[in-house]
């Protein structure tokens, strides 16, 4: 009774509830419990098909971790999560729900395209920089859009977000069909890229530097977060609008920054993709990227530094899974099976019990 | 004869708190019993239990002979028991008729619409209660939506009604209507129970009354027993009836001056405070305070008019320069507002001042600043928390309040806008806040204090003006105050 | 003419489905985020139903259920651990993409998806009515479900505003204590409205595999459940406008697809995009959508 306000000062929800995640005690602890549930309920299913859960997961790991080029390859696959998710996550601290990565990840691969295929002969060593400041330019863009929609007609930017990323997809396949596509191919695809487009190695590893990036975003995304006062204004307007607004902040503003930071990422995930992967720009090469971000955004618990073993885990999940289907026969695609029961455990298990 | 209503040895804990500490309680039909009490006194969570909103951990209820265990609303309200919340329990998307039928089996798994707006209709009319079926909860003033729950408890044959705080949101004349709702019912032989925590009502209506304090029974007495002194006295458990010394009109130059602000429900008034003194506005919460607050504060454009500060011109300045220029606001909404519960106490008192000097250093925040400033506010303003990383949300209301209080009164502004700052908090607390206020005007600051409570207001101004509709209906010093002139002022609204 | 319409009715009778499922869900006051994931599910039961019993009925029966059972998933996250109905519902979305994909192969035992081959439901004439000129072939002679589709907004738009279950639902969008402090729990209300929403989008995704194409693929859905909760919304949580909506949305597909018939020298991919760019257009237009349920998305409080 004593925390009672008002009634005409109780606020009618401006907000769509932003994520009310549990911090601090034991949050670690209900987060590892999730995976252990959801990788029991993964051998349940294995049993099922009628092959042996352990074995099944021994080749799962094996495939992913097995060797120096396993290990590449997972860090490959966890590159785009990390880039895209640690974005997503910054978001959510604002109390911004995007789930546009889908399109902004497929945009950012054309812009890197559209660039490392139309470089201008001289300078050669700025290709890979140029494309990938192209790719985070057009996620940006693209995030962008969506903040506008979202901020000027005050339209749910899950709708607007949501929305543009088919429009995006089909985007890509336009430019393929058209200005950036190879003729002849036969299917949707742009020329081979030169040589020189192609994004560095790691040296031993079979990883692209594209994991670097990522990890320095999303280190930098994490101090920013807690050690500057732009993070702090981010902090407070995802915990309350009202409150933001109280403190001088303006979450226009925010929301706009949040975005275009978020947007960026998601684009310079689908450049990373194209000139570290691909080496072309082929159509349907982000799929499911964008949406996974968002549940691995969640696996860190919108901790931007904390998403690097989220994602890492699902890189490792998914670089295992052909392995494992090869060798023991279970379908690959138990790996989605075990990547959307740990989410859903983990949210379950992190929501802060006001 | 049995009684109505037999509630024996009620207890009930939350957490560390023991909120009924072993109450016994009856009622009769025709009887309206006041339950009166201080916040926190442990009454509204007695109606809970009685209600099936909340299981008591000890105690036994009868109704009408029978025990009433283990029920849930739906039980209490089978049983003739209806209870109308002090924040109404209505869905302002719906009509009236909606809301009536709604988990009323009465009204027919398939809703038998019209039979029930005839009913809606009728009954109206039998107790004089104006309500239209088709009429939008949104679009009804509050005094007419408290008689929706009304209406919804007659019609479901409530022999025993409850009615928690009904008076809080109305003005004079709707409370006036309200008192001769309640004596028709009792005249059809219902039982009513009447929380409240204001003593003039219960003199009026009331034909006995229970006084709670911490948790306990503090005293029972037939009204014309006893005298509102009596009453105020078992209520705090002491003699209240110092007044406060009357204070000499302050002299100082005008410090804060506003000149025919208006924005949407709001204004045009104007008025003037200067240093060292108080501006109570009092009003029925919904009259255009928060309006007003918000737009001195900067978070609601004004549409005219001029707001000044020691000289400078506000109207066009963001929240953020209106701190800097000396402008401190205390906002009603302590959770979602003045405070981010789920953030720590350093953070909460650096909240509107993150971009400055010693929290900020260039880009960067400065950690060992701000642990240094909230230990030194926590020690000055006794900010009970175990550190200053610990949760604001572990805090008590009175230690909230105290963050709130400490960060905007620490920057020594040149005025100050408060509004229901001693809401919900106990006596110490609130005696708090006020000694921090009054010490503020002593170092000359101006002050706007708006609080729907009339008392707070007269206790601690300089002079008094009564908001209705968003304007200002009349500015008096406080010794000419005169209660039956406010008294209409606050009724400037029509029912 | 009349095939163009008629084509238009039948591309938008799953998302009509879905979207009648999802008006249930939002009303109730949880995001339906999850209606993709559902039509998935029901796609696959549908499916696997009718090709393991060879009946088409069972085969719908298999789509309730397996389009409930997501549903069931959702509402114990996100209405009962109060997890934030956006991200369960797209998690969900994840999870069905693969136990439809691994089950599929699984139950074939060897590695490689199910062949399903089935007959795609066929029209049902109405006797009598399907003779009438013009009106006749355009809307009785149609396959079951889409008279189920049609059927179900009429149902929906009266147990919404004429029952009681009906307005203890809408009380649970707009507001969870009254719907407590009126004898209901607010959180059961919510579980079953997400549970049967998953039922009634599983119809929607039984429609592609039962009616449509008479098989499943992995993702046959593509998007669809997302394009149903974008027309609830722009329909604003009414069931009729609803389904003008995905008729909008249908048209705009046929004509896609008929476009090489009519030489118009727009790219298909352009096309693709028309109900998306629609869709944000009315967003854009109506601007705050005034007339949300004023409780959707907010968790229950602890206590109730």
């Amino acid at each position: 009774m004593t925390e009672a306000v008002p009634p005409d000062l109780r606020t009618s929800a401006p907000r769509i509830a932003s994520l009310r995640l549990a911090t601090g005690e034991g949050i670690a602890l209900r987060i590892v419990v999730a995976v252990i549930l959801s990788l029991v309920s993964s051998a349940a299913l294995v049993a099922l098909s009628g092959h042996n859960p352990l074995a099944a997961f021994v080749a799962l790991a094996k495939g992913a971790a097995g060797s120096p080029h396993q290990i590449g390859v997972a860090l490959n696959r966890a590159t785009p999560y990390l880039l895209a998710g640690s974005g997503v996550a910054f978001c959510f601290r604002a109390g911004v729900i995007n789930i546009g990565a889908e399109g902004q990840i497929a945009v950012g691969g054309l812009g890197a395209a559209a660039v490392a295929l139309h470089w201008p002969h001289f300078a050669p060593w700025l290709v890979v920089p140029a494309s990938l400041i192209g790719a985070a330019l057009f996620g940006a863009l693209w995030s962008g859009i969506a903040a506008a929609i979202h901020l000027g007609r005050r339209v749910h930017e899950v709708l607007v977000t949501l929305l543009l990323n088919f429009v995006g997809l089909l985007l890509v396949q336009e430019a393929l069909a058209g200005p950036l596509g190879q003729f002849g191919a036969g299917f949707l695809q742009s020329p081979l890229m030169p040589r020189g487009a192609w994004l560095w190695k790691l040296p031993g590893l079979d990883a692209h530097i594209g994991f670097i990036f990522a990890l320095v975003a999303a280190a930098a995304l994490s101090v920013t977060l807690w050690r500057t006062p732009f993070g702090f204004a981010i902090r407070v307007a995802g915990r309350s609008r009202h409150a933001a607004a109280y403190a001088g902040f303006s979450i226009s503003r925010l929301t706009w920054a949040a975005m275009l930071l978020s947007g960026a990422l998601a684009g310079l995930a689908g450049g990373v993709e194209v000139l570290g992967i691909h080496h072309r720009l082929i159509e349907g090469f982000s799929l499911g990227f964008g949406f996974k971000a968002v549940t691995v955004a969640l696996l860190g618990a919108v901790e931007p530094l904390a998403v690097a073993p989220a994602a890492l885990f699902v890189g490792l999940l998914e670089a295992g899974s052909l392995s494992m289907q090869r060798q023991i026969g279970v379908p690959s695609a138990l790996v989605v099976v075990i990547e959307g029961l740990t989410m859903l455990f983990i949210l379950a298990a992190t929501v802060r019990r006001a | 004869m049995t009684a109505l209503l037999e509630m024996r040895g009620i207890v009930r804990t939350f957490g560390a708190v023991r909120a009924n500490d072993g109450v016994d309680l009856t009622l009769d039909g025709g009887e309206i019993l006041g339950l009166l009490g201080e916040n926190g006194s442990g009454k509204s969570t007695l109606m809970k239990v009685l209600f099936g909103l909340v299981a008591p951990d000890a105690g036994s209820i009868v109704l009408r002979g029978q025990p009433l265990v283990g029920h849930r609303p739906a039980g209490a309200m089978a049983r003739g028991v209806a209870m109308i919340h002090q924040h109404f329990m209505l869905v302002d998307a719906m009509t009236v008729v909606e809301n009536v039928m709604l988990g009323w089996p009465e009204a027919g798994r398939i809703l038998r619409r019209r039979e029930m707006a005839k009913r809606v209709r009728e009954e109206s009319l039998r107790y004089g209660l104006g309500l239209d079926p088709d009429a939008l909860i949104a679009d009804l003033p509050l005094g007419r939506r408290q008689r929706v729950e009304i209406l919804k408890a007659v019609l479901r044959d409530a022999e025993l009604l409850i009615l928690d705080e009904p008076t809080s949101n109305l003005a004079p004349s709707e409370v006036a209507e309200l008192l001769s709702i309640l004596r028709r019912l009792r005249a059809e032989g219902k039982g009513i129970v009447f929380i409240t925590h204001k003593l003039p009502e219960v003199l009026e209506v009331c034909d006995r009354v229970v006084v709670l304090r911490l948790g306990r029974v503090a005293g029972r007495a037939r009204v014309g027993d006893v005298t509102r002194a009596d009453l105020a006295t078992m209520m705090v458990g002491r003699d209240v009836t110092t007044p406060h010394a009357p204070r000499i009109a302050p002299q100082g130059a005008i410090r804060l001056s506003v000149d025919r602000l208006a924005g949407r429900s709001l204004g045009p008034l104007s008025f003037e405070i200067r240093a060292g003194e108080v501006l109570g506005v009092a009003g029925v919460d919904g009259n255009g305070q928060l309006e007003l607050v918000e737009t001195l504060a900067g978070l609601r454009p004004a549409s005219e008019g001029s707001i000044r500060l020691d000289g400078h011109e506000l109207t066009r300045l963001a929240v953020a320069e209106r701190v800097g220029a000396g402008l401190a606001y205390m906002p009603a909404d302590r959770g979602q507002t003045a405070l981010v519960k789920s953030m720590s106490v350093a953070e909460n008192l650096m909240l509107r001042d993150s971009r400055r000097s010693p929290f900020a250093s260039g880009a960067f925040l400065s950690s060992a600043s701000i642990a240094r400033e909230a230990n030194a506010l926590m020690r000055a303003y006794d900010i009970r928390a175990p550190a200053p990383e610990t949760s604001a949300a572990r805090l008590s209301g009175g230690n909230q309040q105290k963050i709130v209080v400490a960060r905007e009164l620490d920057r020594k502004p040149a005025a100050l806008v408060a509004h229901q700052p001693a809401w919900g908090l106990d006596p110490g607390a609130t005696r708090f806040v006020i000694d921090q206020t009054l010490a503020l005007r002593e170092a000359g600051a101006a002050i706007l204090y708006v609080s729907s409570e009339l008392e707070e207001v007269l206790d601690i101004s300089d002079r008094i003006a009564v908001m209705a509709d968003g304007r200002f209906l009349g500015i008096r010093p406080r010794a000419e105050a005169d209660l039956a002139e406010i008294g209409l002022w606050m009724s400037g609204r029509a029912a | 003419m009349i095939e163009f319409l008629e084509a238009a009715i039948r591309i938008a009778t799953p998302l009509m489905l879905a979207a009648l499922g999802g008006i249930l869900s939002e009303r109730a006051g949880v995001f339906a985020v999850g209606l993709e994931g559902m039509m998935l599910m029901g796609a696959f039961g549908g499916a696997v139903g009718a090709w393991a019993t060879g009946s088409a009925l069972a085969g719908l029966a298999l789509a309730i259920v397996c389009g409930a059972a997501i549903g069931l998933v959702v509402a114990i996250v996100a209405v009962g651990y109060r997890a934030d109905h956006m991200v369960t519902g797209l998690t969900a979305n994840i999870l069905a993409a693969g136990l439809t994909a691994y089950l599929m192969r699984v139950l074939s035992g060897g590695g490689r998806p199910i062949a399903i081959h089935l007959t795609p439901l066929p029209p049902w004439p109405i006797p009598g009515l399907a003779q009438i000129p013009m009106v006749g072939p355009l809307l009785f002679v149609h396959p079951p479900l889409t008279y189920l589709a049609i059927l179900g907004c009429f149902a929906l738009a009266f147990f919404l505003g004429r029952t009681q279950a009906g307005l203890t639902l809408r009380a649970a969008g707009e507001s969870p204590e009254t719907v407590l402090a009126s004898g209901a729990e607010p959180l059961r209300v919510r579980m079953l409205a997400v549970t049967a929403c998953g039922g009634i989008a599983g119809i929607g995704g039984a429609v592609l595999s039962l009616q449509q194409v008479g098989t499943f693929t992995d993702g046959m859905t593509s998007g669809r459940g997302y394009l149903a909760l974008a027309s609830l919304i722009v329909a604003r949580w009414n069931p009729f406008a609803a389904a003008i909506a995905c008729l909008a949305f249908g048209a705009a597909e046929a004509f896609e697809l008929r476009m090489e018939e009519f030489g118009l020298p727009v790219s298909s991919y352009i096309v693709q995009m028309a109900p998306y760019l629609i869709a944000l257009a009315v967003l854009a237009v109506l601007g705050r959508a005034s007339r949300m349920p004023a409780a959707i998305g907010q968790p229950l409080p602890w206590d109730q």
